[in-house]
Formats: C-alpha cells, sequence, structure tokens
C-alpha cells in the first residue's frame, strides 16, 4: 500500500513535470509550426538566474520564484524576438534547425559565462522534506508539483476560455491568417505563446532546481527531450495531447522502472523511447491529434 | 551486352563529383605539401565526418526531413568492425566478460568492415520500414528515439562495448590516402544518387508530397531507399573511425556529434551534394581557428582568456544566422558544375 | 472610401491580376463578378494585406501599401472571406468576440453582440457550440457578423452565396440589403451575377485578371447578359 501510493506519486509528479514542459512545446508548436529545440536553455536559464538573483539579491525564496518565473518568460519572448521571427512562416525544417542553433548557442553561452561544473542554487531545496501521512510517508516536493501543475494546467484553460489573447492563441492554431483579418497582431499573439511556454517552463524549473539544487548548462536538455516524447504521444501541437502525454510518459517511466529488473536499469530510458517510437507507428500523429483544418500558417 | 546510359543530369553529376574530388585531393595535397604532422589527425577526422554529411545529404537533403539517428549508425559500425578485427589475444584483456564468445575471434579487416556495413544496413532496413511511413516531426523524433535507445545500450552493455570507457587495442588498418579514396567515391555516389530516378522523385516528394503521390510516386519506397543508403555512409564512416583511432568510445557518438555534422551540412545547403561537402570543410577549419582561440592563447604579447564554449557559440551562431538570413545555405539548390558552368557560359 | 489603381497581384511568381481599377464610394455597394480563376480573390487579398501587390489602394485617402494585415483591419477592412473561416474550434460567441477584437468599448460590444444573437436566432441558440457544427449558412451570417463586430469602413464579402441553397443565398442577399441600407459600404465578390446585380450600385466584371467591363448596375439588367463571361466560355 504504501509503495503503491509512493509509486503513483511518483508517476504523478514525473507527469506533471513533462506536461508542465510539453504544455509550452505545444502551444508554440500550435500556432508556430515550431519545434522549439530551445525550450531546454530557457529551463537553464531559469535555473542560473536563480543562482545569481539568489546570490545578490536576496534570499526569499518567494521573491526568487517570482524571479525565476519572470526569467524564464523573459527569455523565451526575447528568443522569439531575436531569432524565431526571422524564421516565421519557414518550413518544419528550418524552424527546427534554427531552435537548435539557438540552444547550442545558449548552451555555450553558459558554459562560458557560468562554467561546466554545476553551480550550486540551493534556496528550492526546502520544498523537498519527507512527509509521514499516517502510515505512509511520502515528499513534500512531488506533492507540490503535482498540485502546482494541476493549477497551472486550469488557470492555463480559463486562460485561453476567457481572454482575448486566449481565444486568438487557439484560433491562432487553426488559422493565423484569419486572426489577423480580424486586427489582431501577429506579434501580440506569437509573443502571447512564448510568455505563457516561458511561465510553463519557468514552474518546471523551479520545481528541478528544488531536486537539483544547482544549475548546469545541459540540464534542460533531457527534460525538454521527454518532454517532446509527451508531445508526441499526445499528438504534436494538441494542447490535451501534451498533458495526457506528459503523464502518460510519467507512469511509462515509473513502471518500467518497477518492471525492470534492478542489474537493466540504465535501460530504462531506451525501453521508453522504444514505446514512444511503437506509439509513432502505430499512431503517426499522435493518440489526440491536433484538430487542423488548414495547413497554411503565418 | 549494354551500358547503363545516363541522362544528361547524371554526367553532369559525374563532372560535378570529379570537381568536388578534386578539392578533397587539393585539400589532401595541401597537406603532404605544406602541412605539419598534428594536422593528420584534423584532416582525418575532417573526411570521417565529410563521409557522414554526404550521407546525411543523401536522406535529409533529398527527403528533406531532419534526422538525428547518424551518430548511432555510425557507433553500431565502429563497435562492429572494432570488435571482429581486434585480435583475440588482445580482446581477453579489453572485453574479459564479453558474452557469446565475442573475445575468442578475430576476422580480416575486409571481413570485419563487411559485417559492420552488413549489420548496420540491415538495423538501416529494419528502422527505416517504420521511419518511412511517418510525418515530418515524428521521423525526426523516431530518429531521436534510435538515437537515445543505441546509445544507452552502449553504456548500459559495458561487458561489449566498455561504456564511456574507451575500447582499445584496435588494430590501425585505414590512413588518408585510404580515406580519401572513400571520400571521393561517397561524393560521386551520393550525387548519382541524387540525380538518379530514385533521387528525383525523392526531391519531387519533398517540394510536393501530395503531388508526388499523384503523379505515382510510392514515397515511401523512395524514402526508404535513400535511408538505407544513407545509413551504408554512415556505417563507412564509423568503420573509417574505428579502423584509424586504436581506441572507441560510446560518448563520441551522441548528440554533440550530431549537432556539429548537421550544422555542416546546414551552411553549405542541404540540397546539394557540393554544400555537404563545403560546409563539412568550412566548419571543420573554422572549428580549428575557434578552438585556438578557445585555449587562451597568446596574441600580439597578449594573453588571452581561456574561452570554453566558444566554438560551440560560434556553432549554434552559424546555424542560425544562415538559417536566418540563407535558409538554403551556402549552395542551396546549386551543385559546384552550376557555378563552374554558369561562369563559363556567362563569359 | 476605397480607391485601387493599377492593382498588380502576385501569388510567388503567378501574377493573377493584371493592373485593375476600382472605386467604392462610402455607402455605395459595388460589386465584383467573374468566373473561377478570374482573379477576384486574389484582389481581396491585395487589399487585405494578405497577398503581395504593387498599385495603389486608399482607404479614406489613406495609402495603405505597406501596411500589415492587422493594421488595415484597424483602419477598417473587415472580410468575410471565402469558405468563411470560421474559428471551427471556438464557440459562436467567442468567434463573435474576435471579431470585435480591437475595439476597446467592451459593453457596447457585448451589447452588440446580444444584438447579433436577436437578428440571427440561429446563432443565439447555439451561442457556446463550437462554430465548426453550424450549417454552411449559419457560418456565413457568422463570418458576416464577425466581421461587422470590428466596425469597419468597408466590408469586403468573397462569395457569401457559395455552396448555399437557393433558399439561404435569399436570405444572405437581403442582409446584404439590409446593411447596405444602414450606410454600410461594401465590395460584393460573387458568381450570382443577377443577385449581386440587384443589390449593387455598380459592377466590376473580371475575367483573367483584367476588368473586362464595368459600369452602373442598372446597365447590366438582371445579369443575363454576363453569362458568356461568367461562365467563361469565351474567357
Ligand atoms: N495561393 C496561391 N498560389 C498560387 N496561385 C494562386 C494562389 N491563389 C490563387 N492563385 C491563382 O491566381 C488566380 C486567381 O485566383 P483567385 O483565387 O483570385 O480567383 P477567383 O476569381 O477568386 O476564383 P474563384 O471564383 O474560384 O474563387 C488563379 O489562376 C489561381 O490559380
Ligand atoms: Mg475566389
Amino acid at each position: 500500500m504504501d509503495y503503491l501510493i509512493q509509486q503513483s506519486l511518483n508517476a504523478l509528479s514525473f507527469g506533471a513535470e513533462y506536461a508542465l514542459i510539453a504544455l509550452g512545446l505545444a502551444i508554440v508548436f500550435s500556432i508556430m509550426r515550431l519545434v522549439n529545440f530551445a525550450h531546454g536553455e530557457v529551463i537553464a536559464f531559469g535555473g542560473y538566474s536563480l543562482a545569481v538573483t539568489g546570490t545578490l539579491l536576496t534570499g526569499n525564496p518567494w521573491i526568487l520564484m517570482a524571479c525565476v518565473v519572470l526569467a524564464c518568460m523573459a527569455v523565451a519572448v526575447v528568443l522569439e524576438r531575436v531569432a524565431f521571427r526571422t524564421v516565421r512562416g519557414a518550413d518544419l525544417t528550418t524552424g527546427l534547425l534554427t531552435a537548435f542553433g539557438v540552444s547550442i548557442i545558449l548552451q555555450n553561452l553558459f558554459l562560458l559565462l557560468g562554467s561546466p561544473r554545476p553551480v550550486a542554487a540551493t534556496q528550492f531545496i526546502f520544498l523537498d522534506r519527507t512527509l509521514t501521512l499516517g502510515p505512509v510517508r511520502v515528499s513534500s516536493l512531488q506533492i507540490y508539483e503535482t498540485a502546482v501543475t494541476v493549477a497551472a494546467i486550469v488557470a492555463l484553460l480559463l486562460f485561453l476560455r476567457r481572454t482575448t489573447l486566449g481565444m486568438a492563441l487557439r484560433a491562432a492554431a487553426l488559422d493565423f491568417e484569419m486572426v489577423r483579418l480580424c486586427g489582431l497582431r501577429a506579434n501580440r499573439v506569437v509573443a502571447g505563446a512564448f510568455a505563457i511556454s516561458g511561465f510553463l517552463a519557468g514552474l518546471a524549473c523551479i520545481f528541478i532546481m528544488a531536486r537539483r539544487g544547482s544549475a548546469q548548462p545541459h540540464m534542460g536538455f533531457d527534460p525538454v527531450l521527454s518532454a517532446f516524447v509527451a508531445c508526441v504521444i499526445g499528438g504534436f501541437g494538441s494542447l490535451p495531447g501534451a498533458v495526457l502525454g506528459g503523464f502518460l510518459l510519467g507512469i511509462a517511466e515509473v513502471a518500467v522502472l518497477i518492471l525492470l529488473p534492478q542489474s537493466a536499469g540504465g535501460l530504462a530510458h531506451a525501453v521508453v523511447f522504444a514505446l514512444v517510437a511503437l506509439i509513432l507507428v502505430w499512431r503517426p500523429d499522435g493518440i489526440l491529434s491536433p484538430a487542423r483544418e488548414k495547413g497554411d500558417k503565418l | 551486352m549494354s551500358r547503363p546510359r545516363l541522362n544528361s543530369a547524371q554526367r553532369r553529376g559525374l563532372l560535378g563529383s570529379a570537381l568536388l574530388g578534386l578539392v578533397v585531393i587539393a585539400v589532401v595535397g595541401a597537406y603532404y605539401l605544406w602541412g605539419e604532422a598534428w594536422q593528420a589527425r584534423i584532416l582525418y577526422a575532417t573526411f570521417v565526418n565529410l563521409l557522414v554529411v554526404v550521407g546525411l545529404q543523401v536522406f535529409m537533403g533529398n527527403a528533406n526531413i531532419t534526422s538525428f539517428a547518424h551518430a548511432a549508425f555510425m557507433g553500431i559500425a565502429a563497435y562492429t568492425a572494432a570488435i571482429c578485427v581486434t585480435p583475440a589475444a588482445m580482446k581477453a584483456v579489453s572485453l574479459p566478460d564479453a558474452p557469446w564468445g565475442l573475445n575468442a575471434f578475430e576476422l580480416s579487416p575486409l571481413a570485419s568492415a563487411a559485417l559492420a556495413v552488413l549489420i548496420t544496413g540491415v538495423l538501416g532496413l529494419l528502422t527505416g520500414l517504420f521511419m518511412a511511413r511517418l510525418n515530418g516531426v515524428g521521423m525526426t523524433i523516431f530518429s531521436i528515439a534510435i538515437l537515445v535507445i543505441v546509445h544507452s545500450i552502449f553504456l548500459h552493455r559495458t561487458d561489449i562495448f566498455k561504456g564511456n570507457q574507451a575500447l582499445f587495442g584496435i588494430p590501425k588498418i585505414l590512413d588518408l590516402p585510404q580515406l580519401t579514396l572513400m571520400v571521393v567515391a561517397a561524393i560521386f555516389l551520393a550525387r548519382l544518387f541524387r540525380e538518379s530516378r530514385t533521387g528525383l522523385m525523392l526531391r519531387a516528394a519533398a517540394d510536393d508530397e501530395v503531388g508526388a503521390r499523384a503523379m505515382g510516386v510510392d514515397v515511401f519506397r523512395v524514402r526508404l531507399v535513400a535511408w538505407v543508403a544513407s545509413t551504408l555512409f554512415f556505417a563507412a564512416a564509423g568503420i573509417a573511425y574505428a579502423f584509424h583511432l586504436g581506441t572507441i568510445s560510446a560518448r563520441p557518438f551522441y548528440f554533440n556529434f550530431v549537432f556539429l555534422t548537421v550544422a555542416m551540412l546546414i551552411l553549405g545547403g542541404l540540397r546539394s551534394v557540393s554544400g555537404a561537402v563545403f560546409g563539412t570543410l568550412l566548419i571543420s577549419i573554422g572549428l580549428e581557428a575557434v578552438r585556438w582561440l578557445e585555449t587562451g592563447p597568446v596574441l600580439a604579447g597578449v594573453k588571452l582568456p581561456e574561452l570554453l564554449g566558444l566554438s560551440g557559440l560560434a556553432l549554434g551562431g552559424v546555424i542560425v544566422a544562415v538559417m536566418a538570413f540563407l535558409p538554403n545555405g551556402l549552395m542551396g539548390n546549386r551543385e559546384i558544375d552550376d557555378l563552374v558552368l554558369r561562369r563559363r557560359n556567362g563569359g | 472610401m476605397l480607391e485601387i489603381g493599377r492593382l498588380r497581384v502576385f501569388h510567388g511568381v503567378i501574377e493573377a491580376v493584371h493592373g485593375i481599377d476600382l472605386c467604392v464610394r462610402e455607402g455605395e455597394c459595388v460589386a465584383l463578378l467573374g468566373p473561377n480563376g478570374a482573379g477576384k480573390t486574389s484582389t481581396l487579398s491585395a487589399i487585405t494585406g494578405a497577398a503581395r501587390a504593387t498599385g495603389t489602394i486608399r482607404l479614406a485617402g489613406r495609402d495603405l501599401s505597406g501596411l500589415a494585415i492587422e493594421d488595415r483591419c484597424r483602419l477598417g477592412i473587415a472580410i468575410a472571406p471565402e469558405g468563411r473561416r470560421v474559428f471551427a474550434n471556438l464557440t459562436v460567441r467567442e468567434n463573435l468576440v474576435m471579431g470585435g477584437a480591437i475595439r476597446r468599448d467592451r459593453r457596447a460590444l457585448a451589447a452588440e453582440i446580444d444584438s447579433w444573437f436577436q437578428r440571427f436566432p440561429v446563432l443565439g441558440e447555439r451561442r457556446d457550440q463550437p462554430a465548426g457544427t453550424l450549417s454552411g449558412g449559419e457560418q456565413q451570417m457568422l463570418a458576416i457578423a464577425r466581421a461587422l463586430l470590428a466596425r469597419p469602413r468597408i466590408l469586403l464579402l468573397d462569395e457569401p452565396s457559395l455552396g448555399l441553397a437557393p433558399q439561404i443565398v435569399g436570405r444572405i442577399f437581403r442582409i446584404i440589403e439590409e446593411l447596405k441600407a444602414q450606410g454600410t459600404t461594401i465590395l460584393l465578390v460573387e458568381q450570382n451575377a443577377a443577385a449581386a446585380i440587384a443589390v449593387s450600385d455598380s459592377v466590376h466584371v473580371l475575367s483573367n485578371g483584367v476588368v473586362t467591363r464595368q459600369g452602373p448596375a442598372a446597365a447590366f439588367g438582371d445579369g443575363s447578359g454576363l453569362m458568356d463571361e461568367l461562365t467563361g466560355v469565351h474567357g
């Protein structure tokens, strides 16, 4: 019983992290058809900004959390402005490769300005404690992570339904030109999408930093790779698909870890990716492929 | 007996390949005339990369789909060739725990290479059967899955692959002259593939998949052919790598290498073989210069600071700049013969 | 209100419209007729900024060249496009909100949306349904209402009767008549010559990217003289 609850919480919190990151990828992809390889570096930027503001500014974790989220949002919007705007409307390959160039640049900037070794930033470690709930012992971080993700998804849903920008984002996923014909500024809509993706990356960054306690140039790479996988499972560009894919991936990872014999632990990654490959072959467009009536994008 | 007839595009292709071959030979010649001994290593690595990038062009360039799996196939070939060719006595030391008697046999270099090509090709075919059914993003993710899976296996089965440690004791079989021949041959093959019927259909499908299908192009088949053909180039690169260095490890066969080679292809322009060749040469030369800066050299009496990450920064900068200002790379859709012949016609 | 001079429109390297002149005065309804592929949609795309074009386009005396799609909309150009292009994944209400997205007066906008629901009760009943579930005629009404909620100076209508049953077509043209009576300036692209001429003040006939005939609507009678031109027999 104890074990079961712990493992389900594991799966939920893994899934929550992937869902947060995958949502950020999906919202950008849905309106720009851009596979944002540089999303991991947005997270890493959040990590470094924690290290910097944490030593220079304040030790107050709540202010620092706001700083991390704002830093991620800012860098995502700036990246769109300086790098992705020039390739807006280009084909998938061009966008993908640009993002991938941006990712290399940022990683090496971190290397150049920071250090190849981890930079300590332990301000969020306090989130991770062992809670004893009756007979069950669980990690507080995992509970926060799951709860915050659920809250973020609800907030995003409300934003997409209630605000004009939210509606524009949903509409732009289907027909960006028609959104512009309604007078909405393309640059604002795209910047809005990047800001949201940065916001979600910032939340994920807080939890990643709480677990790692240090920032490193490559720290965003693996989580984002998994989030890509989550997007693919759910159907690239579909927001519900990203959430579903994220949680399915979390469950799959934990299941593989449980089922695989101890000696084969190193292969967990391989098994998960093999599952993904199979899902792709079974359903090339993902489990929930997005409604797409008009293919032509801005 | 009728010789296979070449159409005019294919004859042009032979001319272009010959010109590119001359460029490659000129580089080698320059090294033998003026180069220094330490540059041999760099030149060899550049040519191995050239094999990979030309192979990438065969699939990515003609099908216009980004794939990141090449490092995996190269690694498979390198390990197969290395394990087969290393003398059993040496393997008793380097791979003491290898299963299935892997450390109890040895093959001739030729047989080892043939086996490596065969295994890589078969894996290419098996993955290709799935891969060729997917669409753009799906294919890219699938290729990443291949890369991650193969890398995990290299790391996990330390009894066979030694993981991140070196598998040592591989005899040195190839050197620059042989590799140069391989590179020139690869250029000819890639260019002939580009101008072949299959290559033409593949390029048509990349430009307009629906239209190509309507004209009766079997998109699945042509993609599969290109995919398998490109894995054979990667196999050659892996063999050339393993047969020269004496030791191999899993680390180079992962994302960093993938990024480097893809950047080479993008800079030159993925739609042409000439682009692949020039991109590789330019980035290799540029990176050597940047790496020299990176170590903090003394310039005009001033000691520059050590700048770790500069080469990566330059690489990323090149990719972004090329995508923004020259989305089709330096060469675009043009081959070297287009440049030469245009100049002659114009003059 | 809208003056177009020597307009040429390009799709990539293809030139779809070869230098046409056209003028819509305030409160007027001008019909642009022509067979398939004549360049009617291309002309409208040039006006909205969605297609590359040369020549002059002036709205209320202001040159539109170089302005982005959204800026032209903000200056007062709204379109109910070919194929209607309602946002299928948004509800009917949300589609209308998008139409009025550039407006600051939220209260007035909400009231206006309600008045559209009264005018088209079918839309009112389905206000919280995804627009993709509406019938073709309902979607056309939605597209027209969406365009008008931006309070444009000129309304562009691209084949509003396309693919609709005769009864619904009649309905749509009655709406156009009403709009005109309220003083809306309209540029109407149509293939249904008779109905379009009946609601218009002047008519331009486009064929293969050039204007072949133009004049006051009265000169075209019931449009039967245009049969050959519009079916492209001599085109
Ligand atoms: N996006 C495009 N790319 C290339 N050519 C185009 C494009 N859009 C239109 N064309 C070409 O421009 C010409 C005019 O097309 P347009 O859509 O303006 O005609 P139309 O008068 O609106 O026809 P219809 O009554 O069928 O809507 C046609 O020959 C068409 O093939
Ligand atoms: Mg039209």
